[in-house]
């Protein structure tokens, strides 16, 4: 699917003491992260309702006398000046006191640790199958772009990238779940409890959704820089120099074509949580993107908070795990003494 | 070792790219291949080292002899592993910046050491091509351009070749730097093929010169009698259009363009552009002959002495009031992390019918400064004064009233015409941004398209049919149109071939004198600058460190650096 | 310096004609096939088609129902062709719209003053850290559900990323030695954009809105999927919800009531990201690394 959001791949920054570069991307996504935790604490505030239905439901709301409402609302400091109420919000956030469910009075915090291991398994198997998968596929496409096949596999990418992930996910479960019984469709775990074995066949079919509609994004992306790195002077000038084709690929194409896809999958794995989302849904799998769906449809505002917030850290850690793990593989990334 | 080079063609589907070339390179010896863009230079050395393009086609034979190998026909050649890089070194075209930008120096030379069973060691690579051991564990990215240039030519070295190819090997290197890796290149002692177009930077190093025109040899000379005897009028002209450091040498241009591949003219390639062709040239395509020391193509050789080109003219008049005053003039980038001082206080004055050079390499600050005259940027600090208006603080309408008096030439005449315009419009453009009414246009483009030496015919064609020379006019006679008081052109020669840029410098003399124009011609190039120029100004690291007339810049230069670079642009 | 110097206008000339090339030139057909489904299903399909009970629920495919029936007796095949309409109509609109403040934003990010660009990409940099998926289906949640708040909603979220590419292009295009010989003449920004920029920011815009109808067409069909579309339309994405919730799968219904639609959705996409591909080849090969 896709969702994913690319960025351009960071543009190496030359000759900066690589401790003040580190230090400046560090400060930018700080402030991007205090941007997005001012945004989730204004949400329930902003939202059709007011502070109250943090709460309860409307129904519930709606019995509350007047004094009931502004014993609420002193409180829990809704009466307090705004910057105060954020303070409160942030020592929260830092302290992971993130409250108390709606629908179920769990603890926020509890339920999103439960969620959260779920979530990584299903997203990081698959993000090493699709990674393996579609770059396996880019590299070979690249290489061979004037032969049929090349032109053939693109096709066949797009249609892959194509098909909407809910879709496939049905498809599978009519196929492997219900007619020939292959792999179960629901949940987790079997009835037998937490065993490898179990763990890996619920595993099978969601990984596989994630897995064959995320491959066509990252072929379609190694292939292109596949074909921009061939055609570089580098590799022009290598093949010049006498150096065999093999070779030529394995040493002086791979790697600098390899580099922006490493940021486009360090993105990618920011965001799969999120866009597990659907997935976890229609295979009924206990991870955070289940969790966060249910909180919205149950308008559950302290879980909703609770979701977002880790929905997002995970992009703003990627991001920067993207940027700090770049220099380790582009040298001209890297500044300083290193000469 | 000997190279021989019989008969070797190459077609583009079934278009004529190189036409049946004959050559030899001696032992030892450092031959060039000479000629301007399109001549089919480029194609030969890669028919001879099997880079061509999968739509090229090549016949003919390129014989490798030497005593360490067994004889090899390189025209034939199928299956060229242990050929590139073992028995032929090539320095690719574009070196500098074809390195491989993550792997370390040393990485990049063994590689090429264990690959071609070379015998030396990483350092002594470096040493031969002048660097020292300590930029072994250096990146590509940590090295300047001269420096990169080296570790392609010790990595071509590594496999210890019998012959050394080097494709434009001072492209990209500014002037002082070119010559250093010239002399590097003939000191290796290897038989070298050097393919370039600027014939007279490579006189002091090469042994021999083929000059190639329009995909065939029109004359193969040792260096050594270039400067005497008869020679076919193509060299000749190219040795005139290269613009001398000495005031008392004239400048030339040889008029009209080189043909395309596929439309060549029947006969010489030369004749139409030729002063001295007579009407077998334009019949019957002459046959390589001896004649004194070199071997020429021309049926003319017995006249080839009077073949003369037109000339750039100099200065006629005095110049007058100042147009363009510029003082104090500071600049600087400001990035995330550094501040860059691109220009830290310069003066410039520019009166009417002067023409007055900025010289300096890349990085002096003059394209800055050039761009500061036309009000494009706003100077840190400093005064710029268009006649007696202040265009520094001028903003919006007033900014672009007194940019409507100024007339700009870009550097790239390829992306300084907007492609889906015809030449008509082309020129009109500043007419039409001025709001000049309609019925006086027709009039000043005509007027404008004559002064910059173009014929009427063109108006209906789009910049894509017309050659590098015939843009840059377009793109003169745009900045004319509006009648401007000044004329900025930056590097307005650079991408054009030798044989035109004094054909560029001859309008703009022109429309100096006639319209009574002050010019601003930045160049890198201080012989142009010396021939075409009223005044020069140099330009190092935003200062300005030599300022004078012509002559006395060119006989008496204030500063070391201004003879450095005159010692460095041609000889 | 080398044989490759021939004019590369001539080269870009050629292309501007042959935009498309063989692979665009199947995703052009196959969705001009689909726009016509679209259209009969909108002009010549009585009102209510799709919505209304015309026969017996869950049946299956017949010369009368030809793929069958829902739960409720509703005309399937109906469904498919109404649904196409609407999804399509949601599709351009919203394309058309964000390729538009896209293009704005972007421009003003590009050539504004220093502030309003740092600004714009900033906010942009925020934009693209919260999750897209999750803030449509708070938004479908909290706003409600009908055609002009869902068109609303995808469009307000789906600006950024096209805004990076398009301000990338802008500050290209700003480099240009034409638009530099432009402004030295003392051209005005309207001049400059109008004369200028359009012709090499034009043919981007094409790739940005067939790339942004894609998108569309897969988010509405995900939020209907899960039950936030409006169930008072038939939409592609709203009778696999009705799959979903009625158990389908365990039955051969799937075939008829499950394939259609999702195969629809598959192909319209496939038809655009066809056309988006080929064009973004042909115009950039570096491009389309930064979508």
């Amino acid at each position: 699917m896709s969702a994913i959001q690319a960025s351009v791949p960071a543009t190496p920054v030359a000759r900066r003491g690589r401790l003040t570069f580190l230090g400046g991307r560090v400060l930018e996504y700080l402030a991007v992260l205090i941007v997005a935790l001012t945004l989730n604490f204004l949400l329930p505030r902003a939202l059709p309702g007011g502070p109250l239905k943090l709460f309860g439901s409307p129904e519930a709301l709606a019995r509350l006398t007047a004094e009931e409402r502004a014993q609420i609302a002193t409180e829990y400091g809704f009466g307090d000046p705004i910057h105060l109420q954020f303070l409160d919000y942030l020592h929260s956030v830092v302290t992971l006191d993130l409250g108390t469910s709606l629908s179920d009075g769990r603890d926020v915090t509890a339920a999103i640790g439960d969620a959260l291991p779920w979530t990584l398994l299903l997203v990081g198997t698959s993000i090493v199958a699709t990674t393996l998968i579609g770059i396996t596929l880019g590299v070979i496409g690249g290489i061979r772009r004037r032969e049929g096949k090349g032109a053939f596999t693109l096709t066949g990418a797009i249609v892959v990238d194509s098909i909407p992930q809910f879709w496939l996910a049905m498809l599978l479960i009519v196929w492997f779940g219900v007619k020939w019984q292959i792999a179960p469709t629901f949940g987790a775990t079997g009835p037998d409890g937490t065993t490898v074995a179990g763990l890996a066949q619920h595993l099978v079919l969601p990984v596989a959704t994630l897995t064959i509609t995320g491959i066509g994004y990252i072929f379609m992306y190694t292939r292109s820089s596949m074909l921009s790195v061939l055609t570089s002077e580098p590799v022009q000038h290598a093949h010049a120099r006498g150096i065999p084709r093999g070779r030529l690929v394995r040493r002086h194409v791979l790697r600098p074509a390899l580099l922006p896809v490493h940021t486009l999958i360090m993105l990618d794995i920011g965001f799969l949580a999120a866009g597990a989302i659907v997935v976890e849904t229609v295979f009924a799998y206990p991870g955070l993107g289940r969790l966060t769906f249910g909180a919205i449809a149950a308008r559950d505002y302290p879980l909703m908070q609770g979701t977002f917030l880790v929905l997002t850290l995970m992009v703003v850690l990627m991001n920067l795990l993207a940027d700090l793990t770049y220099p380790l593989l582009d040298p001209r990334a890297r500044t300083g003494g290193d000469r | 070792m000997t190279l021989s080079v019989q008969d070797i063609t190459v077609k583009y589907g079934g278009r004529l790219a190189v036409d049946h070339i004959d050559l030899e390179v001696a032992d030892g010896e450092v031959a060039a291949i000479v000629g301007e863009s399109g001549c089919g230079k480029t194609s030969l050395a890669h028919a001879l080292v099997g880079l061509l393009p999968p739509n090229a086609e090549v016949s003919g034979r390129g014989v490798l002899r030497s005593d360490r190998h067994p004889a090899l026909d390189l025209g034939a050649l199928k299956d060229w592993r242990g050929i590139r890089g073992r028995r032929i070194g090539i320095v690719p075209q574009g070196a500098m910046s074809g390195l491989s930008p993550i792997h370390r120096v040393e990485t990049q030379l063994r590689e090429m050491l264990t690959l071609h069973e070379g015998s030396s060691e990483p350092t002594d690579l470096l040493e031969r091509v002048g660097l020292s051991a300590g930029e072994l564990p250096s990146y590509p990215y940590q090295l300047s351009g001269g420096q990169r240039q080296r570790v392609a030519i010790a990595l071509s070295l590594a496999g210890d070749p019998d012959l050394l190819i080097a494709d434009e090997p001072t492209t990209g290197l500014d002037a002082v730097v070119q010559g250093k890796v010239l002399k590097l290149i003939s000191s290796l002692g290897i038989s070298t093929l050097i393919v370039s177009h600027d014939m007279t930077g490579l006189l002091p190093y090469a042994d021999r010169i083929a000059v190639m025109y329009a995909g065939r040899l029109a004359e193969v000379v040792p260096v050594t009698a270039l400067h005497h005897g008869r020679h076919h009028p193509y060299t000749a002209g190219l040795l005139a259009a290269t613009p001398s450091t000495d005031r008392s040498a004239t400048w030339a241009s040889i008029p009209g363009g080189a043909p395309a591949i596929g439309e060549l003219p029947t006969g010489c390639c030369f004749a139409p552009r030729c002063p001295i062709a007579a009407e077998e040239c334009h019949t019957e395509q002459p046959l390589l002959r001896v004649v004194g020391e070199s071997e020429v193509a021309c049926h003319r050789m017995d006249v080839a002495n009077t073949a003369t080109y037109p000339a750039v003219p100099r200065a006629t008049s005095a110049c007058g009031s100042p147009v363009l005053t510029m003082t104090g003039i500071r600049h600087t980038y400001r990035s995330r992390s550094r501040t860059t001082i691109a220009l830290d206080g310069v003066d410039l004055e520019v009166g009417r019918g002067e023409i007055i050079g900025l010289v300096g390499e890349s990085g002096s600050g003059k394209s800055t400064l050039a761009r500061i005259a036309l009000g494009l940027i706003r100077p840190t600090a400093g005064r710029v004064r268009l006649g007696d208006d202040e265009v520094t603080g001028a903003r919006g309408q007033r900014l672009r009233a007194l940019q409507r008096r100024v007339g700009f030439v870009h550097q790239d005449p390829y992306d300084s015409l907007h492609p889906g315009m015809k030449v008509w419009s082309l020129i009109a453009e500043p007419l039409v941004i001025a709001r000049v009414p309609r019925g006086e246009r027709a009039a000043k483009v005509r007027a404008a398209l004559a002064s910059a030496g173009l014929p009427d015919s063109l108006l209906d064609g789009f910049p894509g049919q017309l050659s590098g020379g015939q843009r840059q006019r377009v793109a003169i006679a745009r900045s004319l149109v509006n009648d401007p008081e000044l004329v900025v052109a930056d590097e307005a020669s650079s991408m054009l071939d030798v044989s035109t840029r004094g054909g560029i410098a001859t309008t703009l003399r022109s429309v100096a004198t006639e319209r009574g124009l002050a010019v601003v011609f930045v160049t890198h190039d201080m012989g142009e600058a010396i021939q075409s120029c009223d005044r020069i100004v140099v330009l190092r690291h935003g200062k300005v460190v030599d300022a004078g007339t012509c002559s006395q810049i060119s006989s008496s230069p204030d500063h070391e650096y201004t003879a450095q670079l005159l010692a460095a642009s041609h000889h | 310096m080398s044989a490759a110097t021939t004019a590369p206008e001539v080269v870009a000339r050629t292309r501007r004609h042959d935009l498309l090339g063989r692979q665009g030139g199947v995703g052009t057909v196959l969705l001009s096939l689909i726009v016509a489904t679209a259209a009969y299903g909108f002009f010549f399909l009585p009102d209510g088609a799709g919505k209304k009970r015309v026969g017996q629920p869950y049946e299956a495919p017949s010369g009368a129902h030809p793929l069958g029936t829902d739960d409720l007796g509703r005309d399937l095949l109906n469904q498919l062709l109404v649904g196409a309409g609407t999804s399509l109509t949601l599709a351009f609109i919203v394309a058309a719209v964000t390729t538009v403040l896209a293009a704005i934003i972007g421009g003003l990010a590009g050539i504004g003053p220093r502030w309003l660009s740092a600004t714009i990409m900033r906010g942009i940099d925020v934009m693209l850290v919260l999750p897209e998926l999750v803030l449509f289906i708070l938004a479908a949640t909290f706003l409600g559900q009908s055609f002009g708040i869902r068109a609303a909603i995808l469009a307000l979220i789906l600006w950024p990323v096209p805004a990076r590419v398009l301000r990338a292009a802008v500050l290209t295009t700003w480099s240009r030695a034409h638009v530099e010989a432009a402004r030295a003449m003392g051209a005005g920004q309207a001049w400059l954009l109008a004369r200028h920029a359009s012709y090499l920011l034009g043919p981007l815009l094409v790739p940005v809105f067939v790339r942004t109808a894609m998108r569309v067409i897969i988010y509405d069909a995900t939020l209907s999927f899960l039950g936030l579309g409006d169930p008072t339309m038939p939409s592609w994405g709203t009778t696999l919800y009705w799959v979903q919730v009625n158990g389908v799968f365990l039955s051969d219904a799937w075939l008829w009531w499950a394939g259609p639609p999702g195969l629809a959705i598959t192909l319209t996409v496939v038809a655009l990201a066809l056309i988006g591909t080929s064009i973004e080849d042909r115009l950039n090969p570096n491009l389309q690394e930064s979508r």
